[in-house]
């Protein structure tokens, strides 16, 4: 497979912090990476610098080997990458449809569309059509999503994210705040987004999680990549010996 | 870079704020100045009485300070007579907005050694000023009695609208109308509305009124914002001139719907005249004449074919 | 969707509303259920109804706009003193083409007062309520700075009779213009991706912001648009009284958001809707007429309108709680 999207030798200080020391990173298309490190050592920083919400200072961006600039999240969702943030950014007043839309209404045809009315009939079936594809079961349509449960609420936020990304999904624990069996299914969405040739990078502190649903772990620890396993070779003991820097740098970039 | 452009800002708001407070003047002192604290900005019967005030003024010598709260408002108006006081002019004139409240900031006035007259409204306390100039309310207030009932043959519901309770000079027109109703057997006085100064509420009270009592032979308004709201009322009731309107004052606004036949006769202070002599009493204590405790002067009875008196008393917006 | 969830607080609120004229109309048959009271009814809550469209979009976003009875204020000065300076002075006798200059003057001037409301709050990020306190003084100071602190008493006779006192199809003009706006004030809330992005920057104007709504521009809209219809109400203010009214309008503000709170609209943002601030406009007017009507003493009414407020809201908070715990 491919190489989708890559940083590298990416920079970033915040003040006196230096968060970013050269990381890079890489995702394949169809493939489940999973981004792991102790707290601080810069995975969501990462994500953010690949989601467009901050510019590196020094380091390179390539997406299909291509160097890219990513200059604002709206830049990334225009190549296709979207980002499933860990508090969601969900309206939580608003119907599933709505926030599986907001930002991409789809309006009427001719002169009412022009006026900017929205066709939510529309909407409402694609969104059906998108829930259904990925596994995501709710009993109504219309209700607000602040009523749902947290699992589905997580789905939704999910859903999202895949029904738009072309080329990349970001999550950022996706599941923290789940129980067992959302969990579950949650994770279930993430095997059927990859499944459709999509690159899923999940951010996650859980190591069984991590190894069940991951193909590769690429493991960060102060600002760089320090180590890259694939999930099938690796035990939570080798995980952790790197994310703490008990076992010496593997495969390193 | 923030901080200082921060610090530009705040530079430029309390320049801003300079040169604002040069160009309106502070309060003025000096032995020759009276000041002059009406009870609101803008209000043609204020600016008649300051009219009045200016022209005696000048003919004994003296200059006036107008220092007009924005409001017809104590917690505005003290402040005004803090500043008033320590600038020291000779003399204060003043339209207390509270018959209590005003008297703290002024018994502080009084203990400087400024000399106080009220014109208009007065405090409770009557220690405080050496003389007090108003209307007399009541008085005024039974003119609108009788003129209302010489317009609608002296029978019929009749409906009186106040500004808020607790204003003491429309209270007592309100008081003094219905005192002067009794005196006519067929007349029914339906009772007191407050339109809390609001005319779109003055509105609102006749037209509902008019619901309830489709016969109301006439409405007496005790100030602007009650007359302009009852005749917008009247209007959209349908009901110009077969109701009949009494409006208090004679601003230009009441004189035009008057003329334009919305309300039927106005009950006109003279405000000029309580200017007036409202120098004429500080002036006094200040030369150490006699001073009159309680003057007023007289109110008429305006109606719209009345041109001489019209002239004469309808309020001015410019001197 | 979020026109049903509103539509079942409406359902509520409306009943309340119900009740109230049924209770009045049982006191006065012969007084309150009349063609004369609706008609009157409705033109005086005309105005209000104007603002608190415009109010029930700014509080969807989890915004407040305290400055609207002042911004009317200066616009209908502004649109006063243009139509008298148009006509030399005196616009008593001007015509339809001094009194049409005289309404773009006025929604010029309060939407110029919005997108100065909309910047200072998105731009410079200071909080609605002290952005919109701030201007509520500065607009009234304005209007009495253009107007020379007196009320301007000279409007166009045309403009009073057709607007202010006239009738189409037998409905009183004043009522046509605020059901025109009331309607479209509808439609763009609950059917166009404008009312779409008002509900979700209330809900949540982060997420709104990373699905690449741009937050700032929208709210700037939205605080032009309740300028914009604080200016149209100025203007049907001139129409009704035929001055300026400088002293009135101080509580129009407080009016406006007790109608949209009371229509079932949320404070936090993210939830509300047109139809429950028609209703929520309506409960105060219907009470202030009712007590008149069934003579309630007047030093009871300010007490008793209070109470039905509270107790409104607390049924309609009764109502939504059983729901939302079922």
């Amino acid at each position: 497979m491919s190489v989708l999207l890559e940083a590298r030798e990416l920079v970033k200080h915040y003040g006196a912090v230096h968060a970013l020391r050269g990381a890079s990173f890489s995702v394949d298309a169809g493939e489940v990476v999973a981004l792991i490190g102790d707290n601080g050592a810069g995975k969501s920083t990462l994500v953010r610098h690949l989601s467009g919400v901050e510019q590196p200072e020094s380091g390179q961006i390539l997406l299909n080997g291509e160097p890219i600039t990513l200059g604002s999240p709206t830049d990334a969702r225009v190549q296709g990458i979207e980002t499933v943030y860990q508090d969601l950014a969900i309206a939580p007043e608003l119907d599933p449809a709505a926030n599986l839309f907001l930002g991409r209404e789809i309006r009427r045809k001719g002169l009412l569309g022009a006026l900017g009315m929205l066709d939510n009939g529309a909407m409402r079936e694609k969104a059906k059509v998108e829930f259904d594809r990925l596994g995501v079961s709710l009993q109504s349509m219309s209700t607000p999503i602040g009523s749902l449960s947290g699992g589905q609420r997580q789905s939704i936020a999910v859903a999202r994210a895949v029904a738009w990304a072309s080329k990349v999904v970001f999550m950022d624990e996706p599941t923290a705040a789940l129980g067992v069996v959302q969990r579950e299914r949650v994770l279930d969405v993430i095997k059927r987004v990859r499944d459709t040739g999509i690159g899923v990078v999940l951010i996650s502190h859980n190591m069984p999680e991590v190894l069940s649903v991951a193909d590769r772990v690429e493991v960060l620890r102060l600002g760089r990549r320090v180590a890259e396993f694939r999930a099938a070779d690796a035990t939570i003991e080798d995980l952790v010996g790197a994310m703490t820097g008990a076992l010496g740098d593997g495969e390193a970039a | 870079m923030r901080r200082t452009r921060v610090a530009a800002v705040l530079v430029a708001l309390l320049s801003a704020v300079l040169v604002l407070t040069a160009c309106q003047g502070g309060a003025k002192g000096g032995d020759h100045t009276l000041s002059f604290i009406p009870g609101t900005k803008g209000e043609p019967f204020y600016i008649s009485m300051q009219c009045g005030a200016q022209a005696k003024a000048a003919e004994l010598g003296y200059t006036l300070d107008p220092q007009p709260p924005d409001k017809f408002d104590p917690s505005l108006q003290t402040p005004i007579v803090s500043a008033v006081t320590a600038a020291k002019p000779g003399a204060i004139l003043i339209a207390p907005t509270s018959p209590v409240a005003m008297g703290a900031p002024l018994k502080e006035a009084k203990r400087a050694g400024i000399p106080i007259v009220e014109v208009d409204t007065a405090l409770k306390d009557r220690s405080v000023a050496v003389s007090s100039v108003s209307s007399d309310n009541p008085k005024g207030g039974g003119l609108g009695a009788d003129a209302l009932a010489k317009l609608v043959g002296e029978k019929g519901p009749v409906l009186i609208i106040d500004t808020t309770a607790g204003t003491s000079t429309t209270n007592a027109r309100a008081r003094g109308f219905a005192e002067q109703l009794k005196k006519y057997p067929e007349m029914k006085n339906l009772g007191t509305q407050y339109n809390e100064n609001e005319a779109s509420k003055a509105a609102t009270i006749v037209t509902a009124t008019l619901a309830a009592h489709p016969d109301l032979a006439g409405i007496f308004a005790t100030n602007l914002s009650s007359t302009e709201g009852a005749a917008t009322g009247l209007r959209n009731a349908g009901k110009t001139g077969q109701v009949k309107l009494i409006g208090f004052d004679a601003s230009p606004k009441q004189v035009a719907d008057m003329k334009a036949g919305a309300i039927q006769a106005l009950i006109a202070q003279d405000p000029a005249a309580i200017g007036a002599s409202g120098v004429q009493q500080a002036v006094n204590a200040l030369q150490g004449k006699p001073v009159e405790r309680t003057l007023l002067p007289d109110m008429v009875t305006i109606t719209a074919d009345d041109q001489a008196t019209l002239a004469k008393y309808a309020y001015k917006t410019k001197c | 969707m979020v026109a049903k969830l509103s539509k079942i607080t409406t359902v509520w609120i409306a009943l309340v509303l119900v009740l109230l004229c049924v209770v009045f109309s049982v006191i006065n048959p012969a007084a309150f259920p009349t063609a004369f009271n609706l008609k009157t009814l409705l033109v005086e809550a005309a105005v209000l109804l104007v603002l608190s469209v415009g109010m029930t979009f700014v509080i969807i976003t989890a915004g407040i706009d305290l400055s609207v009875g002042s911004v009317l204020l200066f616009a209908s000065m502004c649109s006063a003193l243009a139509m008298n300076s148009m006509a030399g002075g005196d616009s008593t006798a001007a015509g339809a083409d001094v009194a049409f200059v005289g309404l773009l003057v006025a929604l010029v001037a309060g939407a110029a007062w919005g997108v100065l409301n909309g910047l200072l709050i998105t731009v410079a990020k200071v909080p609605p309520l002290i952005v919109t306190l701030g201007s509520f003084g500065a607009a009234l100071g304005a209007a009495q700075l253009a107007g020379d602190g007196t009320d301007v008493d000279t409007v166009p006779e045309g403009m009073r009779e057709w607007l202010g006192f006239g009738n189409t199809l037998g409905i009183p003009n004043m009522v046509l213009v605020a059901l025109i706006v009331t309607l479209l004030g509808g439609w763009l809330l609950t059917t166009t991706r404008f009312g779409r992005y008002t509900f979700a920057i209330g809900s949540n104007p982060e997420a709104a912001r990373r699905v690449g709504i741009s937050v700032t521009r929208h709210l700037i809209m939205v605080y032009t648009l309740v300028g914009l219809l604080a200016g149209l109400a100025g203007y049907m203010s001139l129409a009704q009284f035929g001055a300026t009214t400088l002293s009135g309008h101080t509580t129009d503000n407080l009016n406006a958001i007790a109608g949209v709170v009371l229509g079932g609209t949320s404070l936090f943002g993210g939830v509300g809707s047109i139809a429950g601030t028609v209703i929520g406009v309506f409960i105060p007017a219907v009470l202030t007429r009712g007590f008149i009507i069934t003579g309630v003493q007047a030093y009871w009414q300010p007490i008793a309108v209070g109470l039905v407020l509270v107790a409104a809201v607390w049924f309609d908070q009764s109502r939504r709680r059983a729901r939302n715990n079922r």
